[in-house]
């Protein structure tokens, strides 16, 4: 499964939210989430992929961008 | 401006359900909601639990950083205001909550994921804040006008009743939703309760008698979880719109007995009694029951007692007592006001509900017990809640018919 789509996954499961609603670059706004949600789901993220999101993610605030943080974050960096 | 305040509304979330008629019956019928509780590597408790359908009341993504303590706040108070049938809530109504100890579960968690990985949710401080529940209700009845929380432990709703009629009486609001909520059936907190050996051990006996005020086996307090709320306005705007009146809140009297944090104190109670009849223009006599706070703890049992007879005199074998704590168990924060809607229906019935599970009544608990389920009292006139805190703050609420 791509990031994206288990990023659509864990929404769903943390928001109830229909995962075939959801756009790989709408703002999050758009579904209702606010600061507090978000900063919900940004936990889950970090549990879910075991990953630790820069603070400077409140920038990122489509799923494209966050699935391309996730990636990111979880590809070992070159020695 | 001294204004009547009346009770015109009822919304609960409690062990005997949502339903307030539907509640008073199976008190009536002495019915308890009182239950095993377990957990892996703690003793077991006794505990009564509040049935909740969350999901109407909330959605997933409306839950996000909102503790079980709101949940149910939200739940009752919207009941109450549906029940009372008002539409009017504005910047001129006020919200009063009384909570012990707020978001008991987020709490727990943030903790418990502390100690295992040092990762806390960021939620954790919004949905524990103990003003959570308030601005809970706040936000979805669009109240804009005082919203405020009193902890005071057992004690904590019943002030909340008594500061928003008050608030009603005075003309600083039109409308008030007071009451109370408490969550808090988690294992850290139900853990520490145990620790400070107040609770009735639920022993291999049948666990639904757990809870035994004014017995002489009683072994102390069955923890307790719910939301209750009323909706109180002035008996004119009441009569104005055509408002059911379940009752009128006709006094209240606070006082401190400032001599130790648990151990309760006699004189401090007399001192709330006194001042309670005094705020209602009532004497001894004109009160026919008395909801009492009887936790079954073996000091505050007795000490209720003796505050009463102190107050009635000789007259203390006419006043009916029960603590409905015997079904229901102890909801702390949120115990002053579902007592509260209890002793408005008794009124509103005529009708007094019992105090079970109290075989041999402990000789040094003198007063007269309703011991019967379906016990009517056709002429029960004005009837009193007793809320007894941690902290030593005694509330007492008086209630009247309105007829």
């Amino acid at each position: 499964m791509s990031t994206l789509e288990e990023l659509k996954q864990l929404i769903h499961k943390t928001f109830d939210i229909d995962p075939t609603t959801l756009k790989a670059d709408a703002p999050l706004e758009e579904y209702g989430l606010d600061s507090l949600s978000l900063a919900e789901l940004l936990f889950a993220i970090e549990e879910h992929f075991n990953v630790d999101l820069p603070d400077t993610r409140s920038s990122v605030n489509t799923l494209a961008g966050l699935a391309q943080l996730i990636d990111d974050l979880r590809t070992p960096k070159a020695a | 401006m001294t204004r009547r305040v009346v009770v015109t509304g009822i919304g609960l979330v409690s062990p005997h359900g949502d339903t307030p008629g539907a509640v008073f019956d199976a008190l009536m019928e002495g019915r308890s909601a009182i239950a095993r509780w377990t957990s892996a590597g703690m003793p077991p408790a006794a505990v009564a639990r509040a049935a909740f359908d969350v999901s109407r009341w909330f959605t997933r993504l409306q839950l996000a950083g909102v503790d079980r303590v709101s949940q149910i706040a939200v739940a009752a108070a919207e009941l109450a205001r549906a029940d009372a049938g008002f539409e009017g809530l504005d910047d001129r109504s006020g919200i009063y909550v009384g909570t012990g100890m707020g978001g008991a579960a987020a709490i727990d968690e943030a903790f418990a994921r502390y100690a295992e990985s040092g990762r806390v949710p960021p939620l954790t401080v919004p949905a524990f804040m103990p003003n959570a529940p308030a601005a809970h209700i706040a936000m979805r009845a669009k109240v804009h006008g005082p919203v405020l929380t009193y902890s005071i432990a057992c004690a904590s709703s019943a002030v909340a009743i008594a500061e928003a009629a008050k608030a009603v009486a005075a003309g600083d609001v039109e409308c008030a939703l007071a009451g109370g909520s408490e969550a808090l059936l988690v294992p850290g907190a139900i853990r520490a309760w145990q620790a400070l050996q107040t609770l009735a051990s639920p022993g291999s006996e049948d666990p639904s008698r757990a809870c035994r005020p004014f017995a002489a086996d009683r072994t102390g307090l069955v923890l307790g979880e719910g939301a209750a709320f009323l909706l109180l306005e002035p008996l004119d705007a009441a009569k104005a719109r055509g408002a059911r009146v379940y009752a009128e809140l006709a006094g209240s009297g606070v006082s401190c007995d400032a001599t130790h944090l648990t151990k309760p104190d006699a004189a401090g109670q007399v001192r709330a009694l006194v001042s309670a009849l005094r705020a209602s223009g009532l004497s001894p006599a004109d009160v026919g029951y008395c909801n009492a706070h009887g936790t079954a703890t073996r000091a505050g049992d007795v000490v209720e007692c003796e505050a009463l007879a102190q107050v009635w005199g000789d007259a203390i074998g006419d006043l009916a007592v029960s603590s409905t704590k015997s079904m229901h168990g102890h909801l702390l924060g949120a115990a002053g006001a579902l007592e509260a809607a209890i002793t408005v229906l008794a009124l509103e019935r005529g009708a007094l509900p019992p105090n079970m599970h109290c075989g041999p009544q402990d000789p040094a608990c003198r007063v007269s017990l309703v011991q019967q389920p379906h016990t009517e009292a056709p002429q029960l006139r004005a009837a009193i809640s007793n809320s007894f805190a941690f902290g030593g703050t005694n509330a007492v609420l008086v209630f009247r018919r309105c007829d």
